[in-house]
């Protein structure tokens, strides 16, 4: 019990250094995220992006920027909270623990650069055919389309990450 | 919406709980706490579409999902037998 707390509090005081982290962070600073996203974005969509410094990602012949706040952070503090807490369970020891804050990273990140980079691609098709323009706003549309994406994201992760939680637990169960 | 739905939402939301909780400490009570209220009209209104969009989602994945169930196996091309009882149906969740 306690070693959970322990690690619950650490997981509470990354999400607080992440926040402050992508608060006080620069574009540039946020290489490690955006780079991967560009890439991928750009491998599912056919775009270029070029790195364009104190801006972020830009794609001239779709005139696309991927700045700052499309990098996926908060998805990813999110993604991070939901997978550790997921598998809290599984924390016996400190190199449980070790394990955990591990798997956990590893899944926030990837799925943060895979999400990301699918919610760009989709923002990119839908400036390229317009639905309902009467209706919404591109505004609106990109944060709806943000708030699908994203929420959807997290619930194919969850999903994953209890699917593989089970599957550990029947390896294990086996004689 | 189809009252014999009702199961499958109700179950869809307690699977979709840790997600749907996380979404919301982030993208609205982590703002919330840092001052984002101070925005005013521009706050409330993202706050409303961030807190009402993702359960309308679930409602409709479910309401697909149920759709997709009732309809034939023919159209769907779920591959049953027409010799399988409905009874021996999978009734496992979108999410």
């Amino acid at each position: 019990m306690k070693i959970k707390l322990c690690m619950l509090t650490i997981v509470m005081l990354a999400i607080w250094g992440m926040k402050r982290y992508y608060a006080d962070a620069r574009v540039d600073d946020l290489w490690w995220i955006l780079s991967p996203t560009a890439r991928l974005a750009g491998s599912m969509t056919g775009a270029a992006f070029g790195m364009a410094p104190g801006e972020g990602y830009f794609s001239h012949e779709r005139l696309f920027l991927i700045e700052k706040s499309c990098a996926g952070i908060n998805f990813m503090i999110a993604a991070f909270g939901m997978v550790t807490f997921a598998l809290v369970h599984r924390v016996g020891s400190g190199l449980s623990v070790v394990r955990v804050l591990g798997v956990s990273l590893l899944a926030s990140y990837s799925a943060a650069v895979l999400v990301n980079a699918a919610r760009i691609a989709i923002a990119l098709w839908l400036a390229a055919h317009p639905i309902a323009p009467s209706t919404f706003t591109s505004a609106q549309v990109h944060r709806l389309e943000g708030i699908v994406v994203y929420f959807g994201g997290l619930v194919l992760l969850y999903e994953l990450v209890q699917r593989f939680d089970r599957g550990i637990a029947l390896t294990r169960s086996e004689p | 919406m189809n009252g014999a739905m009702w199961p499958t939402v109700l179950q869809a939301f307690r699977r979709a709980t840790p997600p749907l909780a996380w979404y919301y400490a982030i993208t609205l009570a982590l703002p919330l706490a840092n001052g984002a209220a101070q925005a005013g009209v521009a706050f409330v209104e993202h706050a409303m579409v961030v807190l009402v969009l993702p359960p309308v989602l679930i409602v409709l994945a479910c309401a697909a999902y149920e759709g997709a169930r009732v309809l034939p196996c023919g159209t769907t091309g779920c591959g049953m037998t027409v010799t399988e009882e409905p009874h021996k149906r999978s009734h496992r969740l979108p999410l």
